[in-house]
């Protein structure tokens, strides 16, 4: 049997709302402000039926290119079979959040720039790349009130 | 009585929701306040203001606020316990006082924004429709909406004159007469010198005077303290007609002297012992115990 074709087939839990946060939608999800060029995360709430993204878009991260009076336009990457389609969707303020994945690029660029900045002015060079955690060096380790234990395995037992 | 289940267990508990916290106390009315916070999106960080008036028991409270994340922000707020200084002395939640606070809002915001001489309002208090327009080449006249909280809106209530106060005062506050004393629903008509009278304190006068005539006992007992203050159902227009004046003359805050207090420790629990602190502790207690039992073996 060939699958039904209704518009929300298969969202029983991704639109559910959560345990103890049915009802109305506190205030401060209509006082946030999207511009345009910012990256969102689109999450479907299933209290508002109006402006729903499509199930498909329910955890998808986009950039906003058009702002309306109560909804945004998301371009939002999809991918059909071998190419990549950036599609359009309006989407109510309600179904999308900031994201945050633009946060620690955004905070980073800030902190490189103050820091080249103070390097200039101090005359010192300044290592701006990531660098990821290199193992520990070498270093003594206290055994006062941390004897080591010795650790053998046990004798084989035979158990019947 | 039979076995009945006991409806509040602790499953009901686990799984009971509850409503938003000003709900639960029954101050807010959420799916007003929605409307009148919900900013369009194109319009970004444009605040919307509004004029938030509520009555306690013996005081009103009107104040400009506009939304943030954070919480409300108040850009300007008037009492009607400030009144008094406008010569207001009684009658401090009356439909009078209403108007009066509004009025003093307006011009202390439009003081405050640099506004005051380009809005000026309504001098003239006749009751009547009235709306403020933009001025040409100016900055534009302060707009925002009124928010009346859980009150109920009836014809005659105080919240619109405390509206009618403002928008005399020089807010542009989007209206219409319906709401207020003198407008007749039958005939769709509306009177504007009922609705100067409410303003001017003119019902309470009648009253003043009604009592009088029909019973001089409980007139007295009444309106005891108008009488003491020396204000009869003639004077009373004369009142607010002068403190309107007062209040377009300076309506600036009174700053009150904020005295510097000293910092004040709270503190519920003993404060912990230092390492010497305890040292010396444990040395005492352990010399007093050697003594005693020194002493005892002798």
């Amino acid at each position: 049997m060939v699958n039904t074709k209704g518009y929300r087939r298969g969202t029983r839990y991704m639109f559910a709302r959560k345990f103890r946060h049915h009802g109305p939608e506190h205030l401060s999800t209509y006082l946030k402000v999207f511009k345009i060029g910012e990256y969102v995360d689109v999450k479907g709430n299933g209290a508002i039926q109006k402006g729903m993204p499509f199930k498909f878009y329910h955890g998808k991260t986009g950039r906003v290119y058009n702002v309306t009076k109560r909804a945004v336009g998301v371009i939002v990457n999809k991918r059909v079979r071998t190419r990549i389609i950036p599609k359009k969707i309006n989407v109510r303020i309600e179904h999308v959040h900031h994201s945050k994945c633009r946060q620690d690029f955004v905070t980073r660029v800030k902190d490189n720039d103050a820091r080249r900045k103070a390097a200039r002015e101090s005359g010192h060079s300044v290592e701006l790349k990531r660098r990821p955690v290199e193992p520990r060096k070498a270093h003594f380790v206290k055994t006062a009130k941390n004897k080591p234990q010795l650790v053998e395995p046990l004798a084989y037992e035979f158990v019947a | 009585m039979g076995m009945v289940k006991v409806v509040k267990n602790k499953q009901y508990f686990k799984r009971f929701q509850v409503k938003l916290r000003r709900r639960r106390e029954g101050k807010t009315d959420y799916q007003a306040r929605k409307g009148l916070i919900q900013q369009d999106k194109n319009k970004y960080n444009t605040p919307k203001y509004r004029l938030v008036v509520r009555f306690t028991n013996k005081d009103i409270i009107a104040q400009i606020v506009y939304a943030k994340i954070e919480g409300d922000k108040v850009l300007c707020s008037a009492y009607a316990h400030e009144l008094p200084r406008f010569g207001i002395k009684l009658g401090l939640t009356n439909y009078a006082a209403a108007y009066a606070t509004g009025l003093l809002l307006a011009r202390r915001l439009l003081k405050q924004l640099k506004l005051d001489k380009i809005y000026e309002g309504t001098t003239d208090v006749t009751g009547e429709e009235s709306h403020v327009e933009d001025v040409a080449g100016k900055p534009g006249a302060f707009k925002c909406f009124l928010d009346v909280g859980l009150g109920r809106t009836t014809t005659g209530s105080k919240v619109f004159a405390c509206m009618k106060g403002a928008v005399d005062g020089g807010l542009n506050i989007p209206h219409s007469n319906r709401r207020f004393p003198g407008y007749d629903s039958e005939s769709k008509k509306f009177d504007a010198e009922i609705h100067r009278k409410h303003i001017m304190g003119g019902h309470v006068g009648n009253y003043m005077k009604e009592l009088q005539d029909a019973d001089e006992e409980a007139y007295k007992k009444q309106f005891s303290r108008y009488l003491a203050a020396g204000v009869t159902s003639e004077t009373i227009e004369g009142v607010y007609k002068s403190a309107h004046d007062n209040i377009r003359a300076n309506p600036a805050p009174e700053k009150k002297e904020q005295k510097p207090k000293p910092p004040k420790n709270k503190r519920w629990n003993r404060k912990k012992l230092s390492h010497a602190e305890v040292a010396n502790r444990i040395a005492q207690k352990k010399k007093a115990v050697l003594a005693k039992v020194g002493g005892g073996d002798e």
